[in-house]
């Protein structure tokens, strides 16, 4: 399916650059911690109370802070030491970072992927269709998707998570479920109302470029040949057009993940996204603690930079490879 | 006001100075020093909130943050000393009837605007709090239970009318009796009597600052009213502005860009006291927060397994966890200090076998709850939800989620009545400000209270009968007995009483109050 | 097509837009579960004032006059009274345009200074330490969730810093609301000459405006630097270089040109981004701007402020990429022709 010269292209590309095989490995850690984080993570991550007898969170291995108890009514300036139990230490309510750090990548995985495929099968059969129809249909479809491209995605989602509530459902995990480890949580809990708005909130950029590539070959000798020899349209759309517009459609699906990432952070980050597990909310949960343990906010942050910058660099290799002119929303937010 | 007062000079009286004269060196200079409130030597104040109101209207909301502001502006018409009976301030003297109260009012009050204060002001502004009739619908009328009406006799004389108790209609009109300028309202609010506005123009009390500046959901700059009937507020100027972070509004002190900020929380205190010239108050209030459990839904009908949810709970590790140590664990409705607290009564410690024992017998063994919790609005309230649903999710049959949500939905759930279950388990917090028992459980427990959430016969008549006995002993008695009933029935987790934290300049003279209110005038510079 | 008749035709569209805008929020909020009854004025209220406010904001017409009412309201600019507060929503949402727009073009001016250069040093010294440099620094851009960069930029400025700022530098960058807008402060300046008020506006704007534009720098020395790269490789590049134009020249008079087209494109794509970054960024630093009134009116399910806001921001949008368009017609008239 993958044509020769496209094959070479991305050989050439991995072989000559060091930046594809680090995404490659960076995604790799990720998606291994997203699938066996309940292997991987010390603590059950929803536990609270691991704090000091004062009640104080830990800080990561290796690091210590002073902070303020009442006692008797004054207040009292207490030292507090990490533990060899939690590396990167505990968060407000006693949960360990580390594990959720863990399990973090599990939701930002989950959506990233569930809800780039879902605006895949929406944008594209909107775009083939618009583009292949031409004339008054795609000017229609095409003021639609104008229309959704006036709303900053992540305004967008916002205004239909304001309208639908934001639910999530458990989707359990088999490695708790069988019993094959214990004490971890036996569900993940997927952000369902988040990966329906991303999608909803994504699709257009697909339309656009399968509408594009729809257009190109509309009018192509083996697409006339085809409708001359009788083939009904749907025929033709997915058999000649749909296959011809795949490329662009995974590196701008490779590119999407990412944003998707980050928008799901961003929602995940103003308490809207139905889950309390995610990195995104892990940042908030920081935010009233910065002068006391920093740590809180800066460990999830950093699993979310790693994880967009290891999907960036794989989709700077495919569009570098594949084709240099796609355009997607960034995930700025 | 003029002549060695330059320095608090504000910065319109500068703008018309400088537009006159050109702009010269020496003028940036005084400018200069007009940036910060916090270098002790001006006659100004700034105090940072945690919420700013949202709206104009000083009876629309029951929100502390809100009377913080709108008390100096719209005074209160009795001095309230928490848990003590009311002192006259507007109000020069009252006596019961029955079933009513005729007041006195002082006839040197004027409001902003130059009006003249009238009694029919008064009865207006109450019927505004009770009565939907007139203008929008206001909380207050939660804390106003048991008043039913108001009218005016003469020029300067008022008459409320209430059920139950003479001591329990005091407790409600001397925390929340204001006064508004009756015409004034009328013609601001148009039909609905809804005021709204985004100027300074739009406030007009009597109270002992009147309003300069007015920036909505920013800042708003209050100046001493110059015909105020009683002594002169101890700052020239209060500036009241905002800041959602707690971390930022602890900077604000530190900096000197703010003289004090209220909600601090438990992480941000170090900062304030190591720094010069700033410290940390405190003080633990009546503020009671627990979980409501609303029982006529499942599986909270089951007593027995709301006790079990008490039981699954360690207030006190909670406490040090979210509180820093501060804060005492709950034991009944009413808080220590209050007028009928039980001081027998324990708190139920956390007993996890007893706990799952109960749920068994419930007959709920295995069910799966979600407790929903408000962000912000609470000492560390989501940190403390999510602690309590974990302690909960802890016993081996059930299991229980938390939803953090916004602190509107779970107002809105808290008054919604015992006919919406759409969310039967959430957490708020109450103050009982009136420093009365009344307050901690009518609302919740009695039969068509503003907040009514737990419906039971026997609970319910207790108190109705306690709300008619007038000798003091026989009716803190009555109280007591309300509250240990209320511990049995177990309607709500009870977690504990929160603290009020303040950081301030260290040298302002003021005391944080249990009833959360901060009133300048009680301050010293 | 001239570029008159072009941009009549964009301009059409763009009421179409708008219109389907206007038309996708009314059907949310009709859509929306719960009686809006509920939200103004709590789900305990007697069912008589519920009918009453029910009958005052219309909500008992038919949905098709609900429709043409408030399609009306919109086109006249009246966006109707917020349930919170009672106030018009045209003024809230107006009274808070100018903190989101000093914000977005700060962001915007930050990105293009530092972006421009740098993403020329990159392109024309390939593969050298500066270029490994520029392009670290713009995939890290590209990665980092702005509402973390900004705590981490709190973190780093107001806690760890701020004392040794202070005292070395005689200023630090202040936490909470900014305490004075950018047209006021330079009202001061001008007309008693106090800079302050305006130096204090540049202490409150500096971490919002880099944590907003952070993302933008990115990708403009990315963009910059591809695009540069790619125009280098072009015959009229060499043909020019072998008449003895001379080097520097030809880089930035005739590439950096044709480079920005593509720069300038992706630009107003990228501005929902920049306006979704704005939303975040303005609750991260209790900004007073429409995204954290947003954010408010979301939480408060305060529905006609928040259609408010959103037509708003949209119809901002619209003009602003019709804007870009026309500046994209002029630089390459080819467009027209499309």
């Amino acid at each position: 399916m993958i044509p020769d010269r496209l094959e070479s292209n991305l050989r050439q590309g991995f072989r000559e650059s060091l930046l594809p095989k680090l995404g490659l490995v960076l995604l790799a850690s990720i998606l291994i911690m997203a699938i066996f984080a309940p292997v991987l993570a010390t603590h059950n991550p929803t536990r609270t109370g691991y704090l000091d007898e004062n009640g104080n969170s830990y800080p990561p291995l290796g690091t210590s802070y002073t902070t303020e108890i009442g006692q008797d009514g004054e207040f009292v300036e207490v030292e507090v030491e990490s533990t060899s139990d939690h590396l990167l230490g505990t968060n407000d309510i006693g949960q360990d970072v580390f594990s959720r750090l863990v399990y973090g990548a599990r939701t930002s995985m989950l959506v990233g992927l569930l809800g780039t495929g879902l605006a895949v099968l929406i944008g594209v059969p909107f775009g083939l269709i618009s583009g292949y129809y031409g004339g008054r249909v795609d000017d229609a479809m095409m003021r639609i998707a104008d229309t959704m491209l006036a709303f900053p995605s992540l305004v967008l989602a916002l205004a239909l998570i304001g309208v639908f509530g934001s639910a999530g459902f458990g989707i359990p995990d088999p490695l708790t479920r069988f019993g094959l480890i214990d004490g971890m949580p036996e569900s993940t809990m997927l952000p369902g109302t988040v990966t329906v708005v991303v999608a909803l909130v994504t699709w257009v950029w697909f339309a656009r470029v399968a509408r594009g590539e729809a257009m190109s070959v509309r009018n192509e000798e083996y697409v006339t040949a085809a409708r001359s020899m009788g083939a009904s349209n749907w025929t033709i759309l997915f058999k000649h057009v749909l296959p011809n517009s795949l490329t662009p459609v995974i590196v701008l699906a490779t590119i999407q993940v990412a944003a998707v990432i980050l928008l799901e952070s961003s929602l995940s980050f103003l308490g809207f996204s139905g889950t309390t597990l995610s990195w995104g909310y892990d940042i908030s949960r920081g935010q009233g603690y910065q002068r006391t343990s920093w740590w809180i906010s800066m460990v999830p942050g950093l699993g979310i930079v790693f994880a967009v910058i290891a999907v960036n660099l794989l989709g700077d290799w495919l569009r570098d490879a594949l084709d240099p002119n796609i355009e997607g929303e960034g995930g700025g937010a | 006001m003029q002549g060695a007062d330059n320095t608090s000079m504000d910065r319109r009286t500068l703008l018309k100075v400088t537009g006159v004269a050109g702009s010269t060196v020496g003028l940036s200079a005084v400018a200069g020093c007009l940036g910060g409130g916090g270098d002790g030597e001006t006659d100004e104040i700034t105090i940072t909130l945690s919420e700013f109101p949202d709206t104009v209207d000083p009876i629309d909301h029951i929100t502390g943050d809100y009377f913080d502001v709108f008390d100096h502006i719209y005074e209160p018409l009795f001095n309230v000393q928490p848990g003590e009976a009311p002192e006259g301030r507007v109000v020069e003297d009252w006596s019961h009837g029955d079933g009513s109260v005729e007041m006195s009012l002082r006839d040197d009050v004027q409001f902003h605007d130059g009006q003249d204060l009238t009694a029919e002001d008064v009865a207006f502004t109450l019927q505004r709090q009770i009565d939907a009739e007139f203008g929008p619908a206001s909380s207050q009328v939660a804390g106003l239970g048991s008043i039913e009406g108001a009218e005016a006799v003469d020029e300067t004389t008022v008459e409320f009318q209430y059920s139950g108790a003479a001591a329990l209609a005091e407790y409600e009109f001397g925390n929340y009796a204001r006064a508004m300028n009756a015409e004034w309202t009328r013609e601001q609010g148009g039909e609905e009597d809804a005021i709204a506005g985004s100027s300074a123009d739009i406030f007009n009390g009597t109270g002992p600052y009147e309003v300069v500046d007015f920036t909505p959901d920013t800042k708003i700059v209050l100046e001493r009213f110059d015909d105020y009937w009683g002594d002169e507020a101890p700052f020239e100027r209060v500036t009241f502005n905002s800041d959602t972070e707690s971390n930022g509004r602890a900077t604000a002190v530190e900096t000197g860009s703010s003289d004090m900020s209220i909600n601090v929380l438990p992480q941000d205190t170090q900062t304030i006291n190591d720094n010069d010239g700033t410290e940390v108050r405190r003080v633990t209030s009546f503020r009671n927060i627990f979980c409501v459990m609303k029982n006529e839904s499942e599986p909270f009908d089951s007593q027995e397994f709301r006790q079990a949810m008490n039981y699954a709970v360690d207030n006190q590790a909670i406490i040090d966890g979210s509180l820093s140590s501060f804060g005492s664990p709950m034991s009944q409705p009413s808080p220590p200090g209050v007028n009928g607290h039980n001081p027998d009564l324990e708190h139920y410690s956390q007993d996890i076998e007893q706990a799952e024992q109960l749920v068994e017998e419930s007959g709920y063994a295995g069910v799966e709850i979600e407790l929903t919790a408000p962000q912000g609005r609470y000492l560390n309230d989501a940190a403390v939800a999510e602690r309590v649903a974990d302690q909960i999710d802890q016993l081996e049959n059930v299991s229980c989620e938390p939803n953090i949500v916004d602190f509107g939905v779970v107002s809105d759930a808290n008054s919604a009545g015992m006919d919406n279950y759409e969310i039967p388990f959430f957490l708020i917090g109450w103050g009982v400000i009136t420093g009365d028992t009344d307050y901690a459980v009518s609302g919740f427990f009695q039969e068509g209270g503003g907040v009514q959430t737990f419906r039971d016969e026997e609970l319910d008549s207790a108190i109705t009968e306690s709300q008619g006995i007038d000798d003091p002993d026989e009716r803190e008695q009555a109280l007591q007995d309300i509250n240990e009933m209320a511990r049995e029935k177990a309607p709500w987790i009870f977690l504990h009483q929160q603290e009020s934290i303040y950081g301030i300049r260290d040298d302002i003279e003021w005391e944080p109050r249990e009833d959360e209110n901060i009133w300048v005038w009680e301050m010293n510079p | 097509m001239s570029i008159g008749k072009f941009l009549v035709k964009r301009l059409l569209q763009g009421v179409l837009v708008i219109w389907g805008v206007i038309t996708i929020m009314f059907a949310l909020r009709a859509v929306s579960p719960g009686d809006p009854a509920n939200l103004i004025v709590g789900p305990a209220a007697d069912p008589e004032i519920r009918d009453q406010v029910r009958e005052q904001y219309g909500l008992n017409e038919p949905i098709y006059v609900q429709y043409v009412d408030y399609v009306q309201g919109m086109v006249t600019g009246d966006f109707g009274y917020s349930f919170q507060s009672s106030r018009e929503v045209t003024t809230m949402v107006l009274e808070r345009v100018p903190a989101t727009l000093e914000l977005a073009i700060a962001a915007t001016i930050i990105a293009v200074v530092i972006a421009v250069p740098l993403g020329v040093i990159s392109a024309s010294r390939r593969n050298e330490p500066a270029d490994y440099g520029a392009t670290l620094f713009s995939l890290l851009g590209i990665s980092t969730p702005n509402f973390w960069l900004g705590l981490m930029l709190i973190l780093l400025f107001a806690v760890f810093l701020q004392d040794p700022m202070e005292t070395y530098l005689g200023f630090s960058f202040p936490q909470g609301r900014r305490t004075v807008g950018f047209g006021e402060a330079v009202i001061t300046l001008v007309t008693t000459g106090y800079a302050g008020d305006l130096l204090t506006w540049v202490r409150h704007i500096t971490l919002p405006a880099i944590t907003l534009g952070t993302y933008f720098t990115a990708m403009i020395t990315r963009l910059t630097r591809s695009g540069m790269i790619d125009e280098f490789g072009k015959p009229y590049v060499t043909a020019t270089e072998a008449k003895g134009i001379p080097y520097v020249l030809i880089r930035y008079k005739h590439v950096l040109r044709n480079t920005m087209i593509p720069i300038i494109t992706v630009l107003g794509l990228q501005l929902g981004t920049l306006i979704g970054g704005a939303v975040i960024t303005e609750t991260v630093f209790n900004w007073p701007g429409l995204g954290d009134r947003l954010i408010q009116a979301l939480n408060a399910r305060d529905w006609p402020l928040m259609q408010g806001i959103i037509v708003f921001i949209a119809l901002g949008f619209v003009l602003i990429n019709i804007a870009v368009d026309a500046l994209y017609a002029t630089l390459d008239p080819r467009v027209t022709n499309e």
